[in-house]
């Protein structure tokens, strides 16, 4: 087990070094760079002064030495300087993942709440009429895209009550917190649970076919117990793994969301840093989710191995 | 050393009309109060002399204070509706090559820094480049190309000498983009955190979040600001923030946003808001690339002018409400653009477009173009609707000329740097003209060796012609030359404009003191006349 | 041992009925859903060849009269703010959709082939230096990928095929990986080997075809996704450009900003992004059901 732990530890950053390479070089393939977009608000470009930005920003050294300075200064912490406030990095990025957090929090808390018993009741009734509106259900879920089920919300929230609730950082009560989380972490929420509705669903199938489950119905245990007491106990272990997909699920969602709702959140910020070819800011923020994404798979292949002596590790 | 006829009479009728105002309505006028507008993106810095874009001068114009500025309740700016700000009087000497300015006494920066005449040194030195500080980014250096130097005269005094004779040089003065800086703060400084005399002084700008600003309390205008601070929400989806403001979660909409397809909207959602509709003096306009093939033709530009249909862009574009014009903008709104009797005498102003169209196959005709033998073009221009969408439009009216226009989607961050390459055919472009004069709009747009001269046009006679009327005083005699400049740029197809863009901005009905300028939408922001009735 | 089963289901499912014909309305009846979402991306596949045809207007024909014109005979899904028809233009759009959904699948398909039968059969150095690779593109989630590959190569059609396909490389070098592991050793490859045949001809002429069934329910999945993908970057501004009319951005700018003068700019081709994704996704659920015998009760 802990020369597994250690080879999967390793694995883990030699992934995260991988992916540090590939974003710093795609970044630098990027037609327009950030001197041109500086230009753009001043209405003109002149290659003199550029070639005086690039040199200010270092973006006229090699690409190796760029990618040692930035992995050098993400080491001690340091994140290097927004191109486009010129603030540093950890500052924007800081203040924003609260943001997102909070709404990843109520977005998984919605899903798990609908997602999980409904996948349950679908599997325990398979092919039933209520199996099959329930597969519908969390079908077109992950069939809508999500800034479309946002923009249906928006209208919807104008048409009955007259307002959109607007993001402010200064909240008046926790009420009106909630409400400004509310909507976006639903939208975020709906096509999460339907996700986790499905593999919930499969997974309780599969336990409901063992044999040890056949055995407890006809030894004349009652069909609830059954189901909802032995069959979910072991079908929650490969929903486990589930929490792996699903953050990276979450994260895609959150990005439209956090969009559309105008949720100053990282993932916003991630699409208007690379709109706006803010490379500080884009690569430690794709650098960021990729942590999060291959821990939470670390930590999830550990869980699963904790909890389940039949696996072992050999690879 | 004596000021001219214009500016004295327009000082005293001012003088006259601002205490009239200040008696007749001053108890009315309400102290306090946080004005909570939206804004339409983040802006790209807070230094104005960096930007041209009104992302940065709306927020920010107030900050600062300019030497003079368009009285800020006029709202058509000319040279007559200038009045002092930090200059307290001005005059030219007799050559009208040096313009000398009193300044105002005992203001200090918001940093408690003494402001004097070194600081307005250091600024003009900034915008020519002489100075040792480095502005990264300089749009409106070719306004100034005929001012030769600055100089202090003692701590309250300043001269502004010229190469040669320019009345309109006071006029470049008075825009929002023309504030003064502080000698002692940086240029990164003034980017992240701008430092000046306005009434209201910079708190924290958060990307896609707001921009706040809270009022100067050491303010040299007495009783000035009203408003304790004026708070920008980003909101970067249109319909949002629109929704927003209709919903009155704003008191004021971003500087001209309400386009006039969603202003009937606005009204009849909210019919107690106030809005004011109005040019921006942004046009919308072609760039063509007449170093390129087939644009070095000038036949094929001429055919490419005949062939537009104006009325249907403003039909589609602006429900009707757009202007014709030329590069400048016409009465009653602009002072310098052509009437539409002298514009419909321009190649291609002609309201008769079948006419025109048959005129323009026939120079292709003429080419050896035809049915068969169509003419393959690409139109370049950036990737956001209010380009995007004129293209399409462009393309559909050039098929009548037996050209194939194919759309060239251009990401923001290339556009200028492909304009400047020149590496395009005909470029679909927006332009906005920070001062109504003549002198800001031919210098910076159609002058040679202009960096925002994107086409590159440059022809000595019509710059023979600019300096003609720009050492000019104002009258009839200049209004007509530059009628007779415009119509030739645009029948040479320099940057051929397809129409003035119409916008609204709009507020609640307890927002006052706001004056809407009707000729340039990057004037008029200082906010410190405006109060909340609540 | 699975994969054999699923050719067995396969023939299974189309057994005892004769032509093709009756074979799909067998599998119609048996799974109804397979069925619906079946016909609907027949639907979108039928549009998208026939769109020159099928359309009433030309797509991109700007009218100056007909402004955001909400629906009526002649155009049944209203105008744009350019007076283009909506229809025609979301009939076209299903050209953008399935160019993008299949152009991905196939890329990324074709690559994550390669990969899995490479890294399967040569293992070594070459095993793990790919396996090390799919960890780095399994790393990040399909949109944030995505966002960063059609910004760095810049928006057009071949890179958002190309940004889309990257996901599903690893999906399939797996697959196709863990089955050339366990089939290489099979007795009837054995035999095969034994035969004279060399390896790559074994890999073609029996490997693949027994990692068939995965791979078609992988590409169904990838298709729905491609689709919401592309309708995602587009919408964020990072998809495929004007003037080609693709769905995403029919809904972003213009429809977004006047969703409440001219809501059918949002309406309809939100519901067309959706059905076709709900089709696919209804069309692969079937086929997984009838390809993995594990789904079957």
């Amino acid at each position: 087990m802990s020369t597994y732990l250690i080879r999967r530890f390793l694995l883990m950053i030699l992934t995260l070094v991988g992916m540090s390479i590939v974003i710093f070089v795609l970044l630098r393939l990027v037609p327009g760079n950030i001197a041109d977009i500086m230009f753009d608000s001043a209405g003109f470009v002149d290659p003199a002064e550029k070639a005086i930005i690039e040199a200010e920003l270092g973006l006229d050294q090699p690409i190796p030495v760029q990618y040692y300075d930035w992995i050098a200064g993400l080491l001690v912490g340091d994140l290097g300087f927004s191109y486009v406030s010129e603030m540093p990095a950890i500052d924007e990025i800081g203040p924003r993942i609260p943001i997102t957090a909070k709404l990843a929090a109520l977005s998984l808390f919605f899903s798990v709440l609908f997602g999980l018993p409904l996948g349950v009741i679908s599997a325990v009734r398979q092919n039933t009429a209520l199996d099959y509106v329930l597969r519908v259900v969390s079908l077109s879920g992950l069939s809508l895209p999500s800034f479309w089920l946002a923009l249906l919300i928006l209208m919807a929230c104008v048409a009955w009550f007259g307002a959109i609730p607007i993001y402010t950082d200064t909240p008046e009560s926790l009420w009106d917190e909630l409400a400004l989380y509310l909507l976006p972490s639903a939208a975020v929420g709906f096509r999460a649970s339907a996700l986790i509705m499905r593999l919930t669903r499969s997974s309780m199938l599969e336990v409901l076919r063992q044999d040890y489950i056949r055995t407890a119905k006809a030894k004349g245990a009652p069909d609830n117990s059954v189901n909802y007491v032995h069959a979910l106990k072991n079908a929650v272990l490969p929903v486990t793994t589930i929490i792996g997909i699903e953050a990276a699920f979450l994260i895609g969602g959150l990005i439209i969301t956090e969009t559309v709702f105008n949720i100053p959140g990282v993932a916003h910020f991630l699409v208007e840093a690379i709109l706006m070819r803010d490379y500080p800011i884009v690569q430690n923020l794709v650098m960021f989710i990729a942590i999060i994404v291959v821990v939470i798979n670390f930590i999830t292949d550990l869980a699963y191995a904790a909890l389940d002596p039949r696996i072992k590790y050999a690879d | 050393m004596k000021p001219t006829f214009s500016t004295l009479v327009a000082g005293a009728t001012l003088v006259l009309l601002g205490t009239g105002l200040a008696a007749g309505v001053a108890e009315a006028q309400k102290q306090g109060g946080v004005l909570k507008f939206y804004h339409r993106g983040t802006p790209p810095s807070g230094s104005i002399h960096e930007e041209a874009t009104n992302s940065t001068v709306s927020p920010y114009m107030g900050v600062f204070n300019n030497l003079v500025m368009y009285d800020q309740s006029v709202a058509t700016n000319s040279a007559d509706t200038i009045v002092p700000d930090l200059a307290t009087e001005w005059s030219w000497n007799d050559a009208g090559t040096e313009l000398t300015f009193k300044l105002r006494e005992g203001v200090t920066f918001h940093d408690g820094k003494p402001f004097t005449a070194k600081d307005v040194v250091c600024t003009w030195n900034l915008v020519l480049g002489t100075a040792k500080a480095r502005l990264r980014k300089n749009p409106r250096k070719s306004w100034y190309k005929n001012l030769e130097s600055v100089s202090a005269n003692g701590d309250h005094e300043v001269t502004f000498t010229l190469k040669r004779r320019q009345p309109a040089f006071l006029s470049l003065l008075a825009g929002g983009y023309s504030p003064v800086y502080p000698c002692h703060v940086p240029p990164k400084k003034m980017r992240t955190h701008p430092i000046g005399t306005g009434p209201f002084k910079f708190v924290e700008l958060k990307q896609n979040e707001h921009v706040k600003f809270t009022r100067n309390e050491n303010y040299w205008k007495e009783g000035r600001p009203y408003l304790d601070g004026h708070e920008w929400t980003i909101i970067k989806s249109r319909s949002t923030r629109v929704l927003a403001f209709v919903a009155g979660k704003f008191d004021m909409t971003f500087n001209s946003d309400v386009t006039v397809p969603l202003l009937k909207d606005v009204k009849e959602q909210a019919p107690h808001v106030v809005c004011h509709k109005g040019p921006t003096n942004v046009s919308t306009n072609l760039i063509v690339n007449q170093d390129s093939p087939p644009f070095d033709n000038a036949d094929i530009r001429k055919a490419m002018v005949l062939t537009i249909d104006r009325d249907a862009f403003i039909q589609i574009l602006g429900h009707g409400e757009t202007i014709k014009s030329g590069s400048l903008l016409p009465p009653p709104s602009g002072v310098w653009g052509m009437p539409p009797d002298v514009l419909n005498k321009v190649a291609g102003y002609n309201p008769d477009v079948a006419a025109n169209r048959e005129e323009a196959r026939k120079i292709m005709e003429g080419l050896g173009y035809g049915p068969d033998n169509r003419l393959q073009v690409k139109v370049a221009t950036r990737n956001i609707a209010i380009y995007r969408d004129p293209a399409v439009i462009l393309i559909d009216h050039l098929k009548e000329i037996y050209v194939d226009g194919e759309l060239e989607t251009v990401e923001t961050s290339n556009w200028h740097a492909k304009v400047a390459r020149k590496d395009y055919q005909v470029g679909l472009n927006l332009t906005g003209i920070g001062v109504d004069d003549p002198d800001a709009m031919f210098y910076e747009n159609y002058a040679c060796g202009s960096q925002r001269n994107y086409t590159g046009y440059c022809k000595q006679e019509m710059m023979d012609l600019f300096e003609k009327q720009s050492m000019m005083d104002n009258g009839p005699e200049r209004l007509e030359l530059v009628w007779e400049i415009d119509k030739r740029l645009q029948e040479d197809a320099a940057r051929p404009i397809i129409f003035n863009n119409v916008a609204a901005t709009c507020w609640q009905p307890d927002v006052k003191g706001f004056t809407m300028m009707t000729n340039s939408v990057y004037n008029g922001w200082r906010l410190e006349d405006v109060w909340l009735d609540r | 041992m699975a994969a054999i089963d699923h050719r067995r289901e396969l023939d299974r499912a189309g057994a005892n009925v004769e032509g093709w014909w009756s074979g799909a309305l067998h599998l119609a009846r048996r799974y109804p859903l397979g069925a619906v979402g079946g016909a609907i991306v027949v639907v979108f596949v039928l549009a998208a060849i026939f769109a020159d045809v099928v359309a009433p207007h030309d797509p991109l024909q700007t009218d100056a009269g007909r402004s955001l014109a909400p629906p009526d005979a002649s155009m049944l899904f209203g105008a744009d703010m350019m007076g283009r028809d909506m229809m025609s233009r979301i009939i076209h759009g299903a050209r953008i959709s399935l160019a993008v959904g299949i152009g991905s699948t196939l890329l990324g398909g074709c690559i994550g082939v390669v990969i899995g039968l490479m890294s399967g059969y040569l293992l070594g150095w070459f095993d793990l230096l790919t396996q090390r690779i799919i960890d780095i593109m399994q790393a990040l989630p399909l949109l944030v990928m995505a966002l960063v590959m059609a910004a760095s190569l810049g928006p057009s059609l071949e890179n958002t095929i190309l940004a889309i396909s990257i996901p599903l490389v690893p999906q399939v070098a797996r697959v196709v990986r863990s089955n050339t592991l366990s089939l290489r050793e099979m007795p009837f490859v054995e035999a095969a080997r034994a035969g004279g045949m060399t390896e790559w001809r074994i890999a073609v002429r029996h490997v693949l075809p027994n990692t068939i069934a995965p791979l078609i329910v992988l590409a169904t999945a990838q298709l729905g996704s491609a689709i919401l993908t592309e309708a995602s970057l587009s919408f964020l501004g990072l998809g495929v450009p004007e003037p080609y009319p693709s769905w995403g951005r029919m809904l972003s700018e213009s429809a977004a900003e006047y969703v409440r003068v001219a809501p059918w700019l949002v309406i309809f081709p939100g519901i067309a992004i959706s059905a076709a994704v709900f089709g696919t996704n209804l069309m692969g659920d079937a086929l997984r059901d009838i390809l993995d015998p594990r789904e079957r009760s």
